[in-house]
């Protein structure tokens, strides 16, 4: 499912150079869950952008489902992001002016994966798979933490991706909804979506299928 | 709609401030835009077409004596559609007690029947019957009459004879007459006789039949005409032809309107930075949640389609709001200049192609200013977006400028922060700056030009050393003259001057000076001037020079002089702005054609204020009736200055509003920057506050930062005022006046500039200000 070989990556920055990745050579099968964990500033984030498409290696080679994505354009990427690759952040990310729904509509817009007027029912149940239904016309100020977190993985689901990326899904969240948000991810995984978090956090380890390591831009561990 | 569509909109509700804010800037330039251009079509169609329904002559010919069989005789030319005889005379008119005024009396032969050059009955007595005048609308302020009053009238060879000012009429083809500082009467030929002229006409107004509008054509059809007036007998001693359906003031007018059209165009672009900088600023504060579209499957030509679908939609609303207030602006600006040109507006109505430019360009403006942010915003890599944390953190602090800047500013931490922050978001602070250094610049500007001007006519007007100065209607013996000057007490020199006219390629006014003249001192910018024993030399002004390329120093030129041929010497060549084309011969020329005669009085006098200027003249007039010499006009040195002045007020008047908007348009600049700026720092400003910061502190620090740029504005302006003033003034008075100016740079104007621009930053970061200190430690650490 997702192939990296030999990615490094290096940043240009005031202070110089900084290599947030160094050769990393991994290899992830269609519909594990993984755990990518790590200390801040580990590289966690930079591995998921890598496999996002997110970001470009100095070096090396990402595919993704068959795809060499290190090779897409910007818009090619956007695309194929859409349809292929389902987004979580820490921070949710939910878009302010739009409610909970609209806001799980819109990557369906962005692919016209689905005929317009199915999209809000989808947004619906995506939502409903969630357990935030009740709060589909609610714009995200109005949304608890939780809350907003489980309405940036129904808009992570909305086109039915093969893979999905969370960076930091819990780091925002109270410990109790943490184990609600980690217990969607694994059933999604259950259910053969691939699924990648990157985390800090050390009692994930009940609900992965495989942990990876990485400290100061290598894998350690896995 | 789609959700992208949705989220457009709702983010336009939400930062509804700031699209005000947006709407306003485009909207200002827009409606300066439609403003100037629905006056251009409005005023250029109006002056032109009230010109044209008045039937303008197509040239004037003034002969001898007109008689019925010479009309007639005319009229079989089947090139002449009309021909009208009319006669006008010089004299002078006073009401009261009032000083004598200059009069052109226009003696029109039957009232009920002028088709050509016509005149709009406006209001009283129409015709005039015998005993009465009609004054031209705009003239009674300058004859001090009204209707009903009586009024002393005294033509060149007639007697005093009062009249009664019976109506008023419009008289489109004449230049406006305070302008001026004449007046435009109108009589019968009763009335003529009675003021002791002969009672005939003198005067021939034709009109072509085809090609009205072809000067060509009316030169031959003239010179047809002359010869059929001469081959009868007469003499032909003058032919105008004024510009063929134009109106006198139409080149004065179009070049005030390019000049207002081009500014209409500058403060659209002003308000395009405005935009620019508005639009850079959201999109700054969009560039997380368009790397969150980006992520999610959204690409750039979406994302950049929903933000050019915002820039339309800015454009259409302000194009709606502003178009009716421009129309208002025209019609403000139409009566003003109707006014000023004395001319009648019939139809305000504006041309299609006008609501189609302007909504054009108040469509494209925005867009066009949004393309850059947009482009930029959504080519943000997504990386780069989603790791953005605000603006401030990457953009100060790595370049040599940076450090530079952390080098002054000295202790006092306030200043140095004010000074600092100024400089964190560098494309928007120059954008700023330069819509405020071009109202700065503008203000200089316009006092310098006004003083340059000023300048310019104090170096005209000292080059004439005569407080007054008499013509004649017919050349007289100058030794009556010297007498009646001899019995007037208050003149200090007295000089006999001819005036006639000459003919090169075109036709020229000649003075003929005495001999070592003490009342004229040309200033020589080339050759040199008129030495007593000169007898074929001629000294020519700038304006001639420029009209006749044969005519240079050295060159040996045959000319037509006072109807004679004869060849002359260019000797010199003087400058005199603003100043008709003129040239400079010997009074011995004249005087062997006119042997101890002159046409013209030129009088310094020992006290030149209005009092003094009119007793003597008043004196004189006495004492030169009773020496059997009658004076056609007279006119003071200071009333030629007033005339002048009338001239450049216009021109002060739309350099002065044209400051004012575009220091306006600066000042909103500015206030939209400074409130951006806080904006974009309320995090900051929380750590600030959360540090100890008072909320005094913190209004402090936006509003020092605003005089900051208010300060660098200014010194840019000051700067660049100089060679810019000096460059617009000599254009814009070449452009109405064909001549230079002598600059001159007004200090007080960086004064005043510098005062206005510290008030106006003060102002516009006041209200950003305000708010940010009235922000809470918690809100303002809330924002991300």
């Amino acid at each position: 499912m997702i192939s990296l070989n030999q990615v490094s990556k290096t940043y240009e920055t005031p202070a110089g150079k900084f290599a947030a990745l160094k050769s990393i050579n991994l290899n992830i099968a269609a519909g594990q869950f993984v755990g990518v964990v790590g200390k801040s500033g580990s590289g966690k984030s930079t591995l998921l952008n890598m496999i996002a498409g997110i970001d470009r290696p100095s070096s090396g080679s990402v595919s993704v489902a068959g795809t060499e994505i290190h090779g897409l354009s910007e818009n090619k990427l956007a695309l194929w992001r859409g349809r292929n690759v389902g987004f979580v952040f820490q921070f949710f990310q939910l878009l302010p002016a739009l409610t909970a729904a609209e806001n799980v509509m819109l990557p369906m817009d962005f692919a016209r994966s689905l005929p317009f007027r199915e999209r809000r029912k989808r947004a619906v149940a995506l939502l409903e798979r969630v357990a935030v239904s009740a709060q589909a016309d609610k714009l995200p100020a109005t949304l608890s933490g939780g809350e907003q977190q489980r309405v940036a993985i129904a808009r992570a689901l909305a086109n039915e991706p093969a893979l999905v990326l969370a960076d930091e899904p819990t780091g925002n969240l109270d410990s109790v909804t943490a184990t609600a948000i980690l217990d969607l991810f694994r059933d999604m995984a259950n259910q053969g979506t691939t699924v990648v978090i990157a985390t800090h956090e050390a009692d994930i380890a009940r609900v992965i299928d495989r942990r990876i390591e990485i400290s100061d831009g290598g894998i350690v561990n896995q | 709609m789609n959700t992208l569509w949705r989220k457009a909109i709702r983010d336009f509700w939400h930062e509804r401030a700031r699209t005000a804010l947006v709407v306003l800037a485009i909207a200002l330039g827009i409606w300066a835009f439609a403003a100037v251009l629905a006056s251009y079509a409005i005023l250029t169609r109006e002056l032109d077409l009230g010109y044209l329904a008045t039937n303008p002559a197509s040239a004037v010919i003034r002969v001898d004596a007109v008689d019925d069989d010479l009309v007639k005789a005319i009229l079989q030319n089947p090139d002449v559609s009309d021909a009208e005889p009319r006669r006008t005379i010089s004299g002078q008119i006073k009401a009261g007690p009032v000083q004598w005024r200059n009069l052109i009396l226009f003696v029109v032969h039957d009232y009920g029947n002028i088709r050509v050059s016509r005149l709009v009955p406006e209001s009283g007595a129409w015709p005039p019957a015998v005993g009465e005048i009609l004054i031209e609308r705009d003239a009674f302020e300058v004859a001090k009459a009204k209707i009903g009053d009586a009024v002393t009238v005294k033509t060149t060879n007639g007697v005093e004879q009062p009249l009664a000012v019976s109506g008023s009429v419009h008289d489109v083809g004449q230049a406006q007459a305070r302008m001026e500082n004449i007046v435009y009467g109108y009589i019968n030929l009763a009335t003529l006789a009675q003021l002791g002229e002969a009672p005939t006409l003198n005067q021939l107004n034709i009109l072509v039949a085809q090609n009205r509008y072809d000067e060509n054509h009316i030169r031959h059809v003239v010179a047809d005409v002359e010869n059929t007036i001469k081959s009868r007998g007469h003499h032909v001693f003058r032919t105008d032809i004024p510009r063929p359906g134009k109106h006198p003031h139409s080149d004065l007018t179009g070049v005030l309107l390019l000049a207002m059209s081009s500014f209409g165009l500058f403060v659209l672009v002003l308000s395009g930075i405005l935009v620019i900088n508005l639009l850079t600023a959201m999109m700054a504060s969009q560039v997380r949640q368009i790397g969150v579209m980006k992520a999610i499957g959204g690409t750039r030509r979406q994302i950049a389609r929903v933000y050019f679908g915002q820039a339309l939609f800015l454009g259409i609303t302000a194009v709606l709001v502003s178009v009716p207030l421009g129309i208002i602006g025209s019609r403000v600006l139409c009566r003003y200049m109707a006014y000023f040109l004395n001319f009648d507006i019939n139809s305000f109505a504006v041309p299609l192609w006008v609501y189609v430019c302007v909504a054009l360009v108040g469509i494209a403006a925005p867009l066009i200013a949004a393309a850059f942010p947009i482009l930029r915003g959504t080519g943000v890599p997504v990386r780069v977006a989603l790791s953005n944390f605000g603006l401030s953190q990457t953009t100060f602090g790595a370049g040599a400028f940076d450090r530079a800047l952390t080098r002054i500013g000295g202790t006092f931490s306030l200043i140095v922060l004010a000074l600092r922050n100024s400089f964190r978001r560098r494309l928007r602070l120059a954008l700023t700056l330069l819509t405020l250094t071009a109202g700065g610049l503008f203000f200089i500007l316009a006092l310098n030009v006004r003083a340059s001007m000023i300048n310019t006519l104090d170096h005209m007007f000292a080059a004439r050393k005569f407080d007054l100065s008499v013509s004649f209607a017919n050349p007289s013996d100058y030794k009556k003259i010297e007498r009646a000057v001899s019995n007037t007490p208050g003149i200090k020199r007295a000089e006999g001057w001819f005036t006639t006219e000459g003919a090169l390629n075109t036709r020229f006014n000649v003075v003929a000076l005495p001999a070592g003249t003490e009342l004229l001192n040309l200033e020589i910018i080339e050759g040199r001037t008129l030495v007593p024993g000169d007898t074929d030399a001629i000294v020519i002004n700038n304006a001639l020079a420029g009209r006749e390329p044969k005519l240079r120093v050295g060159q040996t030129v045959a000319m037509r002089i006072a109807e004679t041929e004869s060849t002359w010497r260019v000797v010199g060549i003087a400058r005199e702005a603003f100043s008709p084309a003129e040239a400079y011969v010997p009074l011995t020329f004249m005087q062997q054609r006119y042997p101890g005669m002159v046409n013209g009085l030129r009088l310094a006098l020992v006290n030149n204020d209005w009092d003094t200027i009119s007793v003597v003249r008043t004196d004189l007039d006495r004492n030169l009736e009773r020496e059997g010499v009658r004076a056609r006009s007279s006119s003071s040195t200071s009333e030629s200055r007033f005339a002048f002045d009338q001239h450049m007020l216009m021109i002060y008047v739309f350099l002065i509003v044209m400051s004012a908007i575009i220091g306006g348009v600066g000042g909103l600049g500015l206030m939209t920057t400074m409130s951006l700026n806080v904006f974009e720092r309320r995090r900051e400003m929380g750590v600030m506050r959360a540090l100890g910061a008072t909320p005094r502190i913190v209004w402090m620090m936006v509003v020092a930062e605003g005089v900051v740029i208010g300060v660098l504005s200014w010194t840019i302006a000051a700067l660049l005022a100089w060679p810019m003033s000096k460059a617009l003034g000599n254009l814009l008075v070449r452009m109405v006046f064909q001549g230079g100016l002598d600059f001159t740079f007004e200090p007080v104007g960086l004064l005043i500039w510098m005062l206005v621009s510290i008030g106006l930053s003060a102002l516009a970061s006041f209200l950003p200000a305000w708010r940010a200190s009235r922000a809470t430690v918690r809100e303002a650490l809330a924002y991300e």
